[in-house]
């Protein structure tokens, strides 16, 4: 049964391009970078209690990272310059992750918060490295022999970097790790007292994260071929938010349907975005109150729905 | 396998559904055209009105009197809120998803400039878009509108130094495409005078506080402060120096800043200020064009206020109806492009007689305004930009 879900999904995924328009090829692109940074702040607000209003500031970083790469080193190839775009990222995620270790809920957000200004700011001052406002045209990666020119071979990268990630975000749910990040969750004293070092864990759940959405930025950066400051305010902040929430807390597949649904919204709502507050405010409220496990939970009410444990959380509940 | 036909087969259908040598947006009925604009962000006014009271306006002229070869023009939008991705998003949406003919007046240097590369490659017309940096000139698709920046400096230098004999200049640019391209061809015409800028501040996009700028440039005590900035921040920028009593300089606006949105602005601090236009006065304006122009916002938006905006987006449309009749019946992108090549001295009515050279520049005039009891007052004639 889940082996015949599961390739039912691989042969839509990998025959999407050939049945699909082009621009829903780029759609579902975008798609996959936002599940992969939807997972990566799944793993620190799902999984560790630490909400983040500055994963627009990691996705940033990862992007420059990667765009700047891209231009002064063309000959490097694309999974080298992903992976160095999410470790620069992961590395500023410990140096934000450590001091705020002491920082908890509401504080936590605004520290977060502030970490996704100061990002833009930096990016801004640092003109030599970014043009500032103006922003960087990336042009296209190489893979080996090919270049990676059109909306399709860029899908199969995204596609297949996520399903990478999606593999290792679904082992370390399953791991010591996941179940001690899970601990911290519930309840930091009982998880202390159960022997989790609270202090690493909530420190690598940063870390981790930071990671997952640099090579999302990388990814961002090549998909959109362009990266300006503007990409990167504070309302993408809050979308990845939503993503989550909407999706389900601590679910990967929520964090993948969280993704689709609220890129998918985005992009049918392009033609009015002073709407969009509006909107997104609306869909919020109403999965708060209605699902507050998000739309993973939900489906699994539902008798006979998608019931795959590696990608659930409380199976219990 | 039966998945695998399947999808073989959805593939065989979707292109035997392609029609076969027709060209993308154009029916036997309809030209689909559009762009991706500001209707958020700081620029949303003017891309309202360039595009939904402006371009729609003309169109809506056209349509009603028969299309242009029996072909009604209908036109698509989306908001990028002036950030360059979403332009880049939207305008791939565009040509992708809503198989555009060609891209009308986007605004904003780094929005149109963030989609350059993908236009061309697609060899998809942009047509007037509604920015200032010279990167669009001389293209093979590309039909540019406003006056370019190096034009307006070159006009604005040639008559503040040439002809009034001015010596100190200084600018205040916003620091991004737009602020900077116009600061390097500031310093390039100086340079024919053996003249230099005296100072020069940068603004953030989006920032409206200039009073540090305004001080530091008095301090330099120049004849002359060019404003390179949108409205927000140019009509700040004219408060701070009354604010502050900075009397002995001229401040002169750029043609993109020259409009009645910052002089309303601005208020009573805009009088004696000067500036390059790039369009006829749209309310007072005898001129013929200008003038069908008010009576037919008078028919179909009687509530929106003629404005210097809507005068573009009108005039873009008039260009673009103009050069897909020329194309004739068998319109494709490349006889519309052959078609405006083919513009010599069209008259318009709105500016001077326009030609389209190999430089692909439609519009290449300005001339000189002051403001008297908040409006513009013509100085001069057009000015030379050649």
């Amino acid at each position: 049964m889940r082996r015949a879900a599961l390739a039912t999904g691989a042969v839509i995924v990998l025959g999407w391009p050939w049945a699909a328009p082009r621009y829903f090829v780029f759609l579902a692109s975008l798609i996959a970078v936002n599940a992969i940074v939807a997972i990566g702040l799944n793993l620190l607000s799902g999984y560790t209690n630490q909400l983040s209003f500055g994963h627009a500031g990691f996705l940033a970083i990862g992007a420059y990272a990667a765009a700047i790469l891209t231009i002064r080193a063309p000959a490097l190839p694309v999974p080298v310059a992903l992976l160095l775009a999410g470790l620069v990222t992961g590395a500023v995620g410990l140096a934000l992750g450590v001091p705020c270790l002491r920082l908890e809920g509401l504080y936590l957000a605004m520290a977060t918060l502030a970490f996704g200004f100061v990002v833009v700011e930096a990016i801004l001052n640092l003109e030599i490295l970014t043009r500032g406002n103006d922003g960087l045209h990336v042009p296209a990666a190489r893979l080996g022999p090919w270049s990676l020119a059109t909306d399709t071979a860029r899908y199969y990268l995204v596609v297949a970097v996520a399903s990478l990630l999606i593999a290792a975000a679904v082992n370390i749910s399953r791991t010591r790790t996941g179940r001690a990040l899970l601990a911290v969750r519930e309840s930091e004293i009982a998880a202390q007292a159960s022997g989790v070092n609270l202090a690493a864990y909530k420190t690598l759940a940063f870390v981790v994260s930071a990671f997952y959405t640099g090579v999302a930025g990388g990814l961002f950066a090549l998909v959109v071929g362009f990266v300006s400051p503007d990409s990167f305010d504070v309302f993408l902040s809050v979308d990845f938010v939503a993503m989550i929430i909407v999706g389900g807390l601590g679910s990967i597949l929520g964090s993948v349907i969280g993704a689709a649904l609220i890129t998918t919204l985005n992009d049918s709502l392009a033609g009015f975005q002073n709407y969009r507050p509006l909107i997104f405010g609306a869909i919020l409220v109403i999965s708060m109150l209605f699902m507050p496990g998000g739309i993973a939970s939900a489906l699994r009410r539902i008798p006979g729905a998608v019931a795959w444990p590696p990608f659930t959380r409380r199976d219990d509940r | 396998m039966i998945r695998r036909a399947s999808l073989l087969l959805l593939l065989a259908l979707t292109m035997g559904a392609l029609p076969a040598a027709a060209q993308q947006g154009v029916t036997d009925t309809e030209i689909v055209i559009g762009s991706s604009n500001s209707f958020s962000g700081p620029l949303a006014f003017t891309g309202e009105q360039i595009t939904k009271f402006g371009v729609d306006l003309y169109f809506r002229v056209v349509n009603d009197a028969g299309g242009i070869h029996g072909r009604k023009v209908r036109t698509v939008y989306y908001d990028d809120g002036y950030r360059p991705q979403d332009a880049v998003a939207n305008t791939k949406k565009l040509v992708e998803q809503d198989k555009v003919f060609a891209i009308i007046i986007p605004q904003g240097s780094p929005p149109v400039v963030a989609t350059l590369e993908y236009l061309e490659e697609n060899k998809v017309p942009l047509l007037f878009p509604y920015q200032s940096s010279p990167v669009t000139r001389g293209k093979r698709y590309i039909i540019q509108g406003m006056t370019l920046s190096d034009r307006s400096s070159k006009m604005m230098i040639d008559y503040l130094a040439g002809q009034r004999k001015i010596k100190k200049f200084a600018a205040l640019y916003q620091d991004d495409e737009y602020g900077k391209s116009f600061l390097t061809a500031f310093e390039k015409d100086l340079a024919r005078y053996n003249l230099k800028l005296v100072a020069a501040e940068s603004v953030k996009r989006g920032v409206t506080d200039v009073s540090a700028q305004i001080a530091k440039l008095q301090a330099a005590k120049p004849e002359v402060t060019f404003l390179v900035l949108v409205p927000g921040p140019g009509a700040q920028a004219l408060k701070e120096r009354q604010k502050i009593g900075w009397k002995d300089t001229l401040m002169v606006s750029t043609g993109p800043l020259t409009d009645e949105r910052y002089l309303a602005l601005a208020a009573e601090a805009a009088e004696g200020v000067e500036g390059l236009s790039l369009w006829p006065d749209p309310v007072t304006s005898d001129l013929p064009g200008v003038k069908l122009y008010r009576e037919h916002m008078q028919r179909y938006f009687p509530k929106n206020e003629p404005n210097r905006y809507s005068i573009a987006g009108y005039f873009a449309a008039m260009m673009f109806a103009e050069g897909a009749k020329r194309a004739g019946r068998n319109l494709t992108r490349d006889s519309l492009m052959a078609a405006f090549d083919s513009f010599k001295g069209f008259e318009t009515g709105i500016l001077p007689p326009i030609t389209i050279g190999p430089d692909h520049e439609a519009q290449k005039q300005g001339f000189w305004v002051r403001v008297e009891n908040g409006r513009f007052k013509q100085l001069t004639d057009w000015l030379k930009s050649e």
